[in-house]
Parts: C-alpha cells; structure tokens; sequence
C-alpha cells in the first residue's frame, strides 16, 4: 500500500496540452476519482501514474520513492482497463496468474490466491474458460481479479464499467467500493459519469481541460461547487451573475434582472459593488410563502413529467432558470409561479 | 492521443524486410533502363545508344503487340469487374447458402494461373466441350474458335475466371465499409434501389472499383504465361515478344526496352488510378 | 387451403416473395457458379483418366473408358518427380527465409506510427505489382553475374522475394490488430520485454502467421515467372513442366495430370485458411462492445 502524490505533472502531446499543472495526493487506502469530460486529461493522468506516459514535467511518488524513471512492469500498481484487456489466447486462471508468474511467486502460493480472488469475484468454477466465452460482467470481474491477485501498491481503474449495460454497472460499482474497502488499497478511479463519482469515491477531483478544477469529498463536490464549470458537470445548476448592492455582517443582496435576492456569503463574503457568479440547485427554488425573504416571479415555458417530479423551465425576466416540483402538481405553459430560495442555497463561484 | 512511439531502432528493423525487396526490384529496374540504351550489356559492347528504341519504335510488330497487351488489360478489367460487382452486391448482406457460395466463388483464386489457362482451354478448345454442345444442339455448324483465336477472347475468358475471386475480394471490403445506416438514410429519402446503386454503392465503392481494376489491368497487361499458351499466334502479348527477343534472339537489348515500355505503362497507370482516385474521393 | 392463402394480406406476401427472390438468387448463383468452377476441373479430372487405348474423342460425351494409366505414365516417364520434389524443398525455404525477414519489418509497420509508413508500405506490394516477366527477365542477368541462375540457392531468393508482400503483409495485420490495452496489461502486471513477445505478441499473432505462412507457400508453388527465367533448364518445378505440356508437345492428359497435381494441394490449404479466418479471438477480447 502507497500513499500517491503527484507533483506539478504537465503532459504534452505534440502540441496539445493533455495535463497541465496538475498536483495531487492520495492517502494510504484512499479511493479518489478523477472526473471530467472527455478529453479533460484524466486518462492520461491515470496512465502517466501507471508509467505509460513520461510526465514532461513534474514528480510521480508512491510513499517517498520517486517513480518517474521506473517503468510501468516495475511500478506494482495494477490497472483495470476499459477494454479489460484480457488476455484472449489464456484461460481465466492463466490471466489472473499471469502478474503473479511475473513476480516469480511460488507455484503453490500462486494457486492458492488465484483461488482466492475466485472464490472472492465469483468466479470459481471457471477458471478454464477462454476471456471469448464468459459475459460482458464476468470479463470483468476476472480484469479485477486479475488486478488485485497481485496485491499492487495501487489500483488504477479506466472507466471500467462503461462497457457494462446500466444495471450491471450499478451493480459492480458497488462491489468494487467493498473490494476495495476490505482490501485498503490505495485506488485512483477515472470516469465521466458524475453519478459514479459520487457513489465510489472517498474525494473527487473534477478535472477539465488538463487541469483540476476542484477537490473534496462527494458532498463538498454537490453541494458546494467551487467553480462555473463544476457547478455546470456535476448535476444540474442555475448559474447567473449579479451585482451586490448591499451588505451586513454575513449576507449580501444580489441585483438581478429580475429583482433582487439575499444570500448568505459567510466569511468569503464580496464587497459592495462586486460582480459575482453564484449558482443554485433546482431543488432550490420552492413555492413562495408570505413571509420569505426572496421572491422569485417566473414564467413557465415547458413543464417536463419526469415520473419521480416535475422538471421545470423557467423565465424570469428573460433569465432561465430550471426548477424541480413535485409529481403531485400540475404545471402548463404560461403560468405564473412564484418561487423563493433560502439564503444559504447560493454557491459563489470562482 | 498518441505519443510519438517509435525510434531509430525501428527503422533499422525495416531493413530485412523492404531492404531485400529494394535491392531485388531496384536491381532489376536499373538494369532494365540501362540495357534499354546498351549500357551494362552482358552480350557485347557497352555503349550508350538510342538506336533500339528508334528500332522498337519504328516496328510494327512491337506496336501491334503494345496494342494487343493494352486491349487485354482493358477487357480483363472491365470483364472481371462486371462478373464481380453484382456478386459483391449479393453477397454484402448474410444470408442462407451465401457462405457457401462464397466459398464456391473463391476456389478459382487458389488455383495456379497456369492451370487455370489449362481448364479453360480444355472447354474453349476446337473439340471442348463448349463447342460439342453447341453442335450437338444444332446451334453452330462447325466449331467455333475460341483458343489462340485472333482477338484474344480465350485469353480474357481465363483472365475473368482467374481473377473474378480476387476483384470481389477487393470491392467486398469497399462494400463493406459502407454502413448500413447511409442506405436506409437514402431509402427514407425516397431512393429506390437503382438510385441508391447508383448515388450509394457505386460512388461509395469507386476507390475499390478503381484499385481492383488498375491491379486487373497490371496482371493483364504484362502477362506471359495466359497469352502464351491460350492468346493469338500473332501478335504476342508484349511480355512474350520480350522474353522471345531476349532468350530466342538474344537482343537483350531491344527486349529492354520492351521492357521499359512496359514498366511505363504500369507507372502510368498507377498513377493515372491514384489521380482518379483523388478526384472521386477528394482526399489531398 | 386455397381460402387460407387468400386471407394472407398482400403486404406479407409481398415480404415473403422479395425474402423467397434472394434464396432463390442464391441457389441460382450456387448453380452457376457450381457449372463456372466445377465443370472446368471435372473435365481436367475426366481427361487425366482417360485410358490411351480408347481415346476419347468427339462425338461421346463421356471417355469410353477410364484408368489411372496417365497417372502412372506421367510419374514413370516424365520429370514430375523430380519437379514435386524441386517445388516442395523451394516452398519450405522460402517461406522460413522470408519470415525470418518479414517478422522485423512487419512488426514495425504493424505497430509503430513511423515517419514514410505508407512509403514503405508500398514498397514491400512491388513483387506483387511489377510486371513478373520483366522483375524476371532483368533479374536473371543480375543473378547470372553474381552466380545466382540456374543454382537452387538463387531460386530460394527469387520465391522469397514473390512470398514477402504476402508475409509481410499478414504479419503486420495481425500485430496492429492485437489491441494496446493487451500490451499495456502485460506490462502493468510486470512483463518484460521477453515475456511480451513470448507470451503476447507472438500467441496472439499466430492465426496471421499461419495464413501467411499459407499464402507464401502456395506463391512459392505457383511461381513461374522468375523459376522458368532463371531455373530451368537445370530446375523444373511443376509450373515449368506444366507449360512445357501446355506449349511446344501439348499432350492433354499429362497436362490434366500435371494440372490436378498442381491443384489439389491449394484447394486443401484454402479451406484451412477460411478456417483459419473465422477463429478470430482478437475481437472477443474487447468485451461485448
């Protein structure tokens, strides 16, 4: 087991910048997930760990050791690819034996933990097959057992679930959390898909174009958005701009198109006459009450049933704004609803 | 993303391979041009000289024989391309006994030039088979002659037999590339099967169709062995009349530049192919 | 009945009509193709069993009389033997000497995106492309200078040279096909050089090597330019002898013979390539994209 510790990692490829800048530590035992679009640099990250890629600049550590110049054979991390990878000339056994007969582990030990990551994947009984006849799942427990047999320093995993349909691979997230959980291997989890990251993952690192954008746990990721962009990819957001036009100790009161609104800005608190970019949740927005603080009046322009609620499109004064009712109400084109928002539901952005 | 992933070593392992090919056909291409104008002969003086291509250029006989090659080439292609289309057409979707008659339509490409020039011959022959039948049937009076015959049918008969397998070959894969989703899309549009034969498959499948029928017209074009036992007593294919001029002459020189001439053609024509070929799929 | 049928909708019938049109496509081109390919060889077949005593000539449709007297007067009294020996001890060479040439060359065109690949790519298609008789004919005053014509080692070089596009050109398709995650999984569990191309590069690209090892083979056997320019006389293979039956002394059944000889290993080794090409485990490797 390692603690991980990227130092300024840049990749280059040719003239596109795939990761630029990017400083990370994983601790001992610790799941961390690296989020984004595609194209955001995750992947290569995650390979330039595993010693597929040469970082033109910057530190790759496992504990204190420095691992730029080791090649990937030597590296004991163990990767689960998004093909899986397996091999396609060798039965199930001879694959997950395969990282344990390159470490020159004994005969008798080699039996007795493929065994044993068999009998833990379920997968025993099929230690004959050839990778062409077992399921699209069972490919992919034998790459996960085949990752772990060899007890790495780290897991790296490829988006490996995306070739699984959509109910296996809720399924296997699962199982890969309590794997990993009962092992404490040190893991580093790339994937597009948010809903994914937020069941997995101890922290998230949301990355987009080569760098990372924010770092925490999945709540912090959700709840409190850092900037735009994760606000924008990690669920759905209302994202505006206003201009604070008063203040007391902790709150603000934002101009916008449509009126005004307080919000609660803590200790990061923006001055007077700041323009700000803050975001809320649709499941923000609830029916105005006598009393409220803020009032929001909109107008509905579609009213989506979407079986659990209501997805709404909103104009307020020329600003759209999404809001999620209840199943139980009724909504049409051309209504007027009244909206208000507590004051702590702002998120300000960076 | 791709990093940069080879090195010197690389080039180095290129060598065994392209290497022997290089010397081999370089070789022979050299001397070929330079015995063309009598240097590096082997039979007597080396001395630079265009008098064998003045020589080959004012007799006719080597000029019916170019014409007899190109028109050769020209058939065999257009031959094996209309005996294959249609098939590649048919055999693009899976279907019942469509995997066995691939299989029947495939065994010509495995069996040796030479013996098929020998099965063709038996059934084209002044008493074959083809012409029994047809005087048993009373459709001819006497047999037709269809081997060595003045025009070279027999010859473009064999080629398309031979050779039919290969250009499928080569316009299946066109064909397959074309994805299924283009030829609904031109459906629901409002094609009917001979617009989409025309506005889909042909146009889709030019860059086959062309490669497989300039690789035709090449094979057809400097062909010995076909010509040799099955073409017209007059004139020889050009390969022939240069083999004749080198061994049974021993004018190496002239048979050089014959065989120049035919290496022209072939460049030419490859080069011709991948102009064409630009212009209908408009890459560069 | 007849009301049954009337109850069908027309649309249905019309569905069944255009499915029933392709089946019946289908067996008409296995018909066609059965007579276009089969008739030929089964005349060949016919004629090498044509007994010398009761030739056979027009007008009877089949030979009055059939024997294996052709088969046995070919292998007593001609250079068939010695030809089928030439022509098996030539194969084996050239296909073992270009592998050993091919395997670097294809390796590199198969996996590394180097500078000129399609240059070179090119380059090794030319002993296909270029008109054989002339490659043979300039070729052999080459060879005659370096001692190389009329000398078995010289024939080893020219069929390596007409089997190396197929060699290489298969090898390298199946290098590039063996997917990079495999590479890279072999070598995130800790193989080295010598076990990647042990246990991964050289397993996995077994089914190309094996068609390539086919096709540079039956090239070999089937080569007549080059072998009748610079072997013969001193080398006949059974190319060289089958044109010798088909040009000056046309003699119909030893060609038929000799023909049949020439063929019937081919056809064998084509049904184990088709064999050979529906083994693809590379594919099922990728999961059930």
């Amino acid at each position: 087991m390692s603690r991980l510790v990227l130092k300024n990692i840049v990749k280059k490829f040719e003239n596109v910048i795939a990761v630029d800048h990017v400083s990370l530590e994983v601790e001992e035992g610790e799941f961390v997930t690296l989020l984004g679009p595609s194209g955001c640099g995750k992947t290569t990250t995650l390979r330039t760990v595993a010693g597929f890629y040469q970082p033109d600049e910057g530190e790759i550590y496992f504990n204190d050791r420095l691992m730029n110049n080791i090649p990937p054979a030597k590296r004991n991390t163990a990767m689960c690819f998004q093909s899986y990878a397996l091999f396609p000339h060798m039965n199930v056994w001879d694959n997950i034996a395969f990282g344990l007969k390159m470490r020159k582990v004994p005969t008798e030990e080699q039996k007795k933990r493929v065994a044993e990551v068999l009998q833990m994947m379920s997968l025993a009984g099929m230690e004959k097959r050839m990778p062409s006849q077992l399921s699209g799942g069972q490919q992919q427990r034998v790459a996960l057992a085949r990752a772990i047999v060899t007890q790495p320093d780290i897991l790296l995993f490829d988006e490996p679930l995306s070739n699984l349909d959509a109910k296996l691979r809720v399924q296997v997230r699962v199982e890969i959390k309590e794997m990993q959980k009962r092992l404490g291997i040190t893991s580093l989890y790339v994937t597009h898909d948010q809903d994914e990251a937020l069941a997995i993952s101890d922290r998230i690192v949301v990355m987009n174009q080569g760098h990372i954008e924010q770092v925490g746990d999945p709540e912090t990721i959700y709840l409190h958005p850092a900037t735009s962009f994760v606000a924008g990819f990690i669920g759905l957001a209302n994202i505006l701009n206003g201009k604070v036009i008063a203040r007391d100790e902790q709150r603000v009161l934002l101009e916008l198109p449509f009126g005004t609104l307080w919000a609660f800005g803590g200790n990061l608190c923006p001055n007077v006459g700041d323009m700000v970019k803050f975001s809320f949740r649709p499941e923000n927005l609830v029916q105005y009450r006598e009393g409220n603080m803020n009032k929001i009046v909109t107008t509905v322009v579609h009213a989506i049933f979407m079986g659990n609620a209501v997805d709404l499109f909103l104009d307020a004064q020329g600003v759209r704004l999404r809001a999620r009712a209840q199943n139980t109400e009724k909504f049409k084109s051309g209504d007027t609803v009244v909206f208000t928002i507590d004051e702590k539901a702002f998120q300000f952005l960076e | 993303m791709k990093e940069k992933n080879y090195s010197p070593i690389d080039y180095v392992l290129l060598i065994p391979g392209i290497g022997f090919i290089v010397v081999f056909i370089a070789s022979s291409i050299i001397i070929t041009i330079t015995q063309s104008f009598g240097l590096l002969s082997v039979t007597g003086k080396s001395q630079f000289t265009i008098e064998n291509w003045k020589a080959i250029f004012h007799d006719k006989e080597s000029l019916d024989s170019v014409l007899f090659s190109l028109k050769m080439g020209v058939l065999s292609s257009l031959g094996t391309l209309i005996f294959a289309f249609p098939l590649a057409l048919f055999l693009r979707k899976s279907g019942p006994g469509k995997r066995f008659l691939g299989s029947l339509i495939k065994i010509p490409q495995f069996i040796p030039a030479l013996v098929a020039a020998f099965l063709i011959i038996n059934l084209i022959s002044y008493h074959g088979i083809i012409n029994e039948a047809l005087l048993a049937l009373g459709i001819i009076k006497e047999p037709l002659r269809m081997l060595n015959d003045k025009f070279g049918w027999g010859v473009v008969v064999i080629q398309i037999w031979k050779n039919t397998p290969f250009v499928l070959l080569i316009l299946s894969g066109s064909l397959a590339s074309i994805h299924d989703d283009i030829i609904d899309a031109a459906r629901n549009l409002g094609a009917g099967s001979f617009s989409v034969l025309f506005r889909i498959f042909i146009p889709l499948s030019m860059p086959g169709i062309l490669i497989s029928m300039i690789l035709m017209f090449i094979k057809a074009f400097g062909d010995f062995a076909i010509t040799s036992v099955a073409g017209p007593i007059y004139p020889p294919s050009i390969a022939l009349r240069m083999r004749n001029t080198a061994t049974l002459f021993q004018e190496w020189d002239k048979a050089a530049v014959l065989g120049v001439i035919i290496i022209l053609t072939t460049l030419l024509i490859t080069w011709l192919y991948s102009r064409l070929a630009e212009f209908v799929v408009g890459e560069k | 009945m007849q009301e049954k049928i009337q109850k069908i909708p027309l649309y249905i019938r019309q569905a069944r009509r255009k499915q029933s049109l392709t089946t019946i496509l289908t067996a008409f081109f296995i018909v066609v193709q059965i007579i276009w390919v089969g008739l030929p060889i089964f005349m060949a077949v016919l004629w090498s069993l044509v007994d010398p005593d009761h030739p056979w000539s027009f007008p009877s449709i089949l030979p009055e009389k059939l024997s294996l007297a052709q088969w046995v007067y070919v292998f007593k009294y001609t250079n068939i033997v010695r030809a089928l020996k030439t022509s098996y001890m030539l194969a084996p060479c050239a296909v073992a000497l270009s592998f050993l040439l091919g395997l670097p060359t294809a390796y590199v065109l198969g996996r590394k995106q180097i500078r000129g690949k399609k240059f070179f790519e090119t380059i090794v298609l030319l002993p296909m492309i270029m008109p054989g008789m002339v490659v043979a004919l300039f070729l052999s005053r080459v060879f005659t200078a370096f001692g190389l014509a009329q000398n078995f080692f010289g024939l080893v070089l020219a069929h390596t040279l007409m089997a190396l596009p197929y060699m290489i050109r298969l090898l390298a398709t199946s290098f590039e096909a063996i997917p990079q995650d495999i590479i890279d999984a072999a070598e995130n569990l800790g193989a080295n050089t010598f076990v990647k191309i042990k246990d991964i590069f050289l397993p996995m690209i077994r089914p190309g090597l094996l068609a390539g090892i086919i096709f540079a083979f039956t090239t070999s056997i089937e080569e007549f330019n080059l072998t009748f320019v610079i072997g013969t006389p001193t080398f006949e293979t059974i190319p060289t002898i089958l044109y010798s039956f088909l040009g000056y002394n046309f003699i119909r059944t030893n060609a038929s013979v000799v023909a049949l000889i020439m063929m019937i290993p081919n056809i064998i080794l084509l049904f184990i390539v088709e064999d050979l090409l529906k083994f693809d485990y590379l594919s099922a490797s990728l999961g059930k994209l």
